[in-house]
């Protein structure tokens, strides 16, 4: 919607602005002063994917195109690759996909930044039927200078089950936005997120759901390290409507800052219009703890190791929370991998 | 703590169950303003009161800058568009003279007072209940300060403690040295606009290593009808002074919507402390159609400048049709502590917007919010708060506990936290909680033999404790009862 | 053993250890028995490295070796084990992940080969066994939701995987009932050896029931200001430490 409909008019007052006040830590508009050209088609190579093995359907959408995915039926593992191959052109990338009632999907969704200072947009519309379940696993590896914006419309039927987890190492200006429209009737959410961030790497990771009807969970949990000069943004929003009685939805946002030049900025916010609710945000930013650190060091960690071990420990917790076992070694990996220790 | 005042008060409340206990409106004889806002309003205004000619041209300034700024529109809050226009900017009692001492005030309005349990004699204070502790009252009806008290006492010590008007002429170095130096005067639209058209307030300063040897308090009464009010209070703790004030609101019935928007300067040097207490019951509208009812637009800041400062907000908010209002913290001295604590409820029709901003400028500062919001009726009552690290204010801390209560269907409460750290040696947490009132609780007190509006109290009493335990004991007293009576007709 | 000579330590701009001067050598277990506030726990602090603990003069050796000038880790690689008053909560690190990370890093320090997982395992399960520690337990992050004894043994685990050269414990009776404090002296009686040497930090005597000093010390006002045999603990006892604390104030 946001780069997209701004780049296709030309007019660059189109984009959201910090005025704007879902977007206030993640502006785009002060950042591009014209509209950059169109991406060409793609026609290399795919590089291979970490996920590939794992598919049952494929889908590539390099710099942008449109794809479909429907799990009618039993249970379907998709792996949904969005590629930027150019340097400083712009594209977007729409996708529906479709889990019929009782069916199950798992996503594995990457994006790849090979080009530098791209302009990438990607809209999905996700639908579930009744009582279906979705797992959906997104790992962000855009480029440092890219500006990257992907917006996810859910929309849940009863009983299902959707169940999302973030990871991501940010990019110039990167938003991974989720928007779920909840029924209550005994589905449930699960939303987590993780941002890595370095050098001057910004993530937003951006959450809205809406409990419209009566007995609805949702479970969120977002952590993000940020250090030199990055800036991780979390906005969560849970909204529970007027008679969405019974709703249990609970919010964490924890964030380290390993630099004094890096930059947190969270909203998580509840706005309740039903009292016979059960909702809590907890939300934390702060540094490694030293006493943990010299606890760990007494008992013969090197302070990196100590730190890196903490680290790991604290964004492990978001990986833990993923279903799908070889999509949770693989985000464990690319986790060690950010952090630099092996295993 | 016995007090026969409070005792009376209370079985007044329990007589008249529904009513707003403040409602009455008192005959008493107005000079006004001429209706609207222009320059020459301002102008009107400022020669009543006799101003010299920089203050003047300080609130022609901020007219000037207010006529730019728009209105704010991101509070959850809805109301229809204030014609600043169709109101009164200066109402004051008729006198041809202010009031030398309390015999010369109008009969009529110490009767208000009284009635609304107001010590304004300090005889009748004294002969209070033995070791009581004392209170000295600033009076403001309307727009004016009708009667200070206990100004001898406090001057002995060096504290001064009078109306803004009386500050202006006495003290005019301070006033000028401090006024607007906190909340600029185009910090927002409403307090641009008190800047230009305030009326009357609360002058304090304390000396440098002065303890303030009581309470001070300001109670406001709106009466007149169609008027505004607009009081400002400005209040310096110098170094290593010490000061706890209290403020109390109330207003008549009305089916218009009246205005207030005040504006709070504290200003703490080195090692000064502040405790500023407001008990805030305007009236609320009607708690069927949601006529009439005070709009508090409200802004209040402190800034720690030095050292080790330390300010408290504590702030029991029940009255009012909306309520706008974040009484902040500016902590830019080292080691400087901001705290804020309040109860909002909201009953009737009520929309209420408030909560604090703590904004960590200088190393080691610290702060600390606990926020209890209660919704009844079909009111609305949103928590918005802000907590800032700087780069430059490492190792500090912030907590934020915040937690609300739902009674009844058709009510909202929302939670709109902002923190932006901008350090990795600071430590913030913020928690908050939404739940109703727990039916196995109240059905267990009701086992006990409490009806039901008695068991609601008691658990509400219990959910805001941790805030009353913060006020003067015995304003602790009165705000108990306040919340009990803000409840009202909220179950059943 | 472990030698500590004329040492002054602040914490911020506070001289808390003011001219501290103690041997223990091998084989030998000494008490520091003293008033709050005397520099207990800032001496334990000292001797492992903690931030914001100065040494402002004196030395402090193990067998010789500098200690002071190493890194926290380093000092641990040494041999030098804290059990600390107040053991740390590591959430999301499992006991056993986290023992297992600091045996591999002293060895690692040491120059030695990483212990293998089944070796490694094996031990772990022994030793839990032998402190009354259920193995699940170890499975979870380490302290996080443990009671203060259980977390007292596990300080006791980690030392005896650890294996180091010379403990200190920090008022390691603190926070146990009498059942716990059983558990946790025989673990650290069962670490007495010739050439080991331990400190045993504490406020009150009980703890020197269960084990045993050869030597005991009066630190007050950071200083050590009596010295004496175990019988010294039963006079502080009896006595407390008023005689000390006066004695320094005038």
């Amino acid at each position: 919607m946001s780069l997209a409909t701004a780049f296709k008019s030309g007019d660059l007052t189109l984009l959201p602005s910090k005025r704007d006040e879902d977007w206030r830590w993640t502006d785009l508009r002060g950042l591009i002063r014209e509209v950059p050209p169109p991406s060409p088609a793609f026609n290399g190579e795919t590089p291979p994917g970490v996920f590939d093995h794992l598919a049952e359907d494929f889908h590539v959408l390099a710099n942008g195109g449109s794809a479909q995915i429907v799990a009618d039926e039993g249970e379907l593992t998709a792996v949904l690759r969005f590629l930027s191959a150019n340097d400083g052109t712009a594209h977007a990338a729409k996708v529906s996909i479709e889990v019929a009632a009782g069916a199950s999907l798992t996503l594995l969704e990457t994006y790849e930044g090979y080009g530098a200072g791209y302009f990438a947009q990607a809209d999905l519309t996700i639908r579930l039927g009744e009582g279906a379940k979705l797992e959906r696993i997104v790992l962000a590896g855009d480029d440092a200078e890219a500006i990257s914006v992907s917006q996810a419309e859910v929309t849940l039927a009863a009983g299902s089950s959707y169940a999302q987890t973030v990871l991501t190492d940010g990019a110039k200006r990167q938003r991974i936005e989720t928007r779920i429209a909840h029924p209550g009737a005994g589905a449930s959410v699960r939303l987590d997120g993780g941002y890595l961030l370095r050098d001057r790497r910004h993530a937003d990771l951006t959450t809205a759901i809406a409990h419209e009807g009566v007995d609805g969970t949702t479970s969120q949990l977002t952590k993000g390290v940020v250090d030199d000069q990055a800036r991780g943004v979390f906005q969560g929003r849970i909204t529970v409507a007027h008679g969405a009685d019974r709703t249990d939805a609970r919010m964490g946002h924890h964030a380290l800052i390993l630099s004094d030049r890096a930059e947190v900025d969270a909203k998580p916010e509840l706005l309740i219009f039903a009292d016979d609710v059960q909702c809590a945000h907890g939300n934390t930013v702060g540094a490694l703890d030293e006493n943990q650190l010299f606890y760990a060091q007494q008992r013969g960690l090197p302070a990196d190791a100590a730190r890196a071990l903490l680290t790991a420990a604290f964004v492990g917790e978001v990986i833990d929370r993923i279903e799908h076992e070889t999509a949770r070694e693989t985000a464990r990996a690319w986790l060690n991998q950010w952090l630099g220790v092996g295993e | 703590m016995a007090n026969p005042r409070i005792a009376t008060q209370t079985v007044e409340h329990v007589e008249r169950l529904e009513a707003y206990e403040h409602g009455f409106v008192s005959d008493i004889e107005q000079e006004f303003a001429p209706k609207g806002l222009s320059a020459d309003t301002i102008r009107f205004i400022s020669a009543k009161k006799e101003e010299p000619q920089w203050l003047l041209d300080w609130r022609l300034e901020a007219f000037e800058r207010w006529q730019e700024l728009e209105e704010p529109a991101w509070a959850k809050v809805h109301f229809p568009r204030i014609d600043y226009q169709d109101a009164y900017y200066y109402a004051a009692p008729k006198t041809k003279e202010g009031p030398k001492s309390l015999d010369e005030v109008d009969p009529e309005i110490l009767a208000v007072y009284a009635k609304l349990g107001i010590p304004l004699g300090e005889q009748a204070v004294l002969a209070g209940v033995q070791g009581a502790p004392k209170y000295a009252v600033d009076a403001v009806f309307d727009s004016v300060s009708v009667v200070t008290t206990f100004k001898k006492e406090l001057a002995a010590v060096g504290v001064i403690f009078c109306s803004f008007s009386e500050a202006v002429r006495e003290h005019p170095e301070l006033v000028k040295k401090y006024l607007g130096s906190v909340v600029p005067t185009s910090d927002n639209y409403y307090a641009c606009l008190n800047s230009a058209v305030f009326s009357d307030g609360s002058f304090v300063y304390v000396p440098p290593g002065v303890r303030c040897p009581m309470e001070l308090s300001t109670y406001f009464r709106i009466n007149a009808a169609e008027s505004g009010q607009f009081e400002r209070t400005l209040i310096i703790a110098d170094k290593a002074a010490y000061v706890s004030y209290l403020e109390g609101c109330t207003a008549p019935m009305r089916d218009e919507n009246q205005l207030h928007a005040a504006v709070v300067e504290l200003v703490l040097l080195e090692d000064a402390e502040i405790k500023y207490s407001t008990v805030q019951n305007w009236y609320p509208g009607d708690p069927q159609t949601g006529k009439g009812g005070i709009y508090n637009f409200v802004t209040k800041r402190a800034d720690c400048r030095g050292d080790r400062s330390k300010v408290s907000w504590t702030q029991v908010e029940t009255g009012s049709a909306i309520t706008w209002k974040y009484p902040s913290c500016l902590l830019r001295g080292e080691g400087s502590v901001g705290e804020f604590y309040s109860i909002a409820i909201t009953n009737g029709r009520q929309q209420a917007d408030t909560g604090t901003k703590m904004i960590h400028l200088g190393a080691n500062t610290r702060s600390r919010i606990i926020s209890k919001g209660i919704s009844a009726g079909k009111s609305s009552n949103t928590y918005r708060g802000l907590v800032s690290a700087h780069p430059k204010a490492t190792g500090s801390r912030n907590f934020t506990q915040c937690d609300s209560l739902l009674i009844g269907k058709d009510c909202a409460a929302h939670t709109v936290p902002y923190i932006e750290a901008r350090n990795g040696h600071s430590i913030f947490e913020h928690e908050a909680t939404t739940t109703r009132l727990s039916e196995d609780q109240l059905f267990y007190a009701q086992q006990r033999g409490l009806s039901e509006e008695e068991a609601v109290q008691l658990l509400v009493n219990g959910f805001v404790r941790e805030v009353l335990q913060e006020l003067p004991m015995e304003f602790a007293v009165e705000a108990q009862k306040l919340v009990a009576i803000s409840l009202e007709g909220s179950v059943g | 053993m472990l030698s500590i000579q004329n040492l002054h330590a602040s914490v911020g701009d506070k001289p808390i250890i003011k001219g501290l001067t103690l041997d223990v050598p091998a084989g030998e277990v000494h008490a520091i028995m003293g008033p709050n506030g005397a520099g207990k726990s800032t001496l334990s602090y000292v001797l492992t490295g903690r931030d914001g603990y100065e040494v402002t003069d004196g030395s402090a050796t193990l067998n010789g070796e500098d200690l002071l000038a190493l890194e926290p880790a380093e000092r641990a690689a040494k041999g030098v084990f804290l059990s600390f008053q107040y053991p740390l909560e590591i959430p999301g690190v499992p006991a056993l992940t986290f023992i297992r990370a600091a045996v591999n890093a002293q060895r690692k320090a040491r120059g030695e080969e990483e212990i293998a997982a089944p070796a490694f395992l094996k031990t772990a399960k022994a030793e839990a066994a032998r402190l009354k520690i259920d193995f699940d337990m170890l499975k979870r992050p380490l302290n996080v939701g443990f009671s203060g004894g259980e977390k007292k043994r596990m300080e006791i685990l980690q030392m005896a995987m650890l294996s180091p050269k010379f403990l200190i414990l920090d008022e390691t009776d603190s926070g146990l009932d009498i059942d716990a404090l059983k558990i946790v002296s025989e673990g650290v009686n069962a670490m007495r050896a010739p050439d080991r040497g331990m400190l045993v930090i504490t406020h009150y005597q009980r703890l020197l029931d269960y084990i045993k000093p050869d030597r005991v010390h009066v630190l007050a006002a950071g200083r050590i200001v009596a010295s004496g045999g175990p019988e010294l603990a039963l006079q502080l006892e009896a006595e407390g430490y008023d005689k000390y604390v006066t004695k320094d104030a005038a």
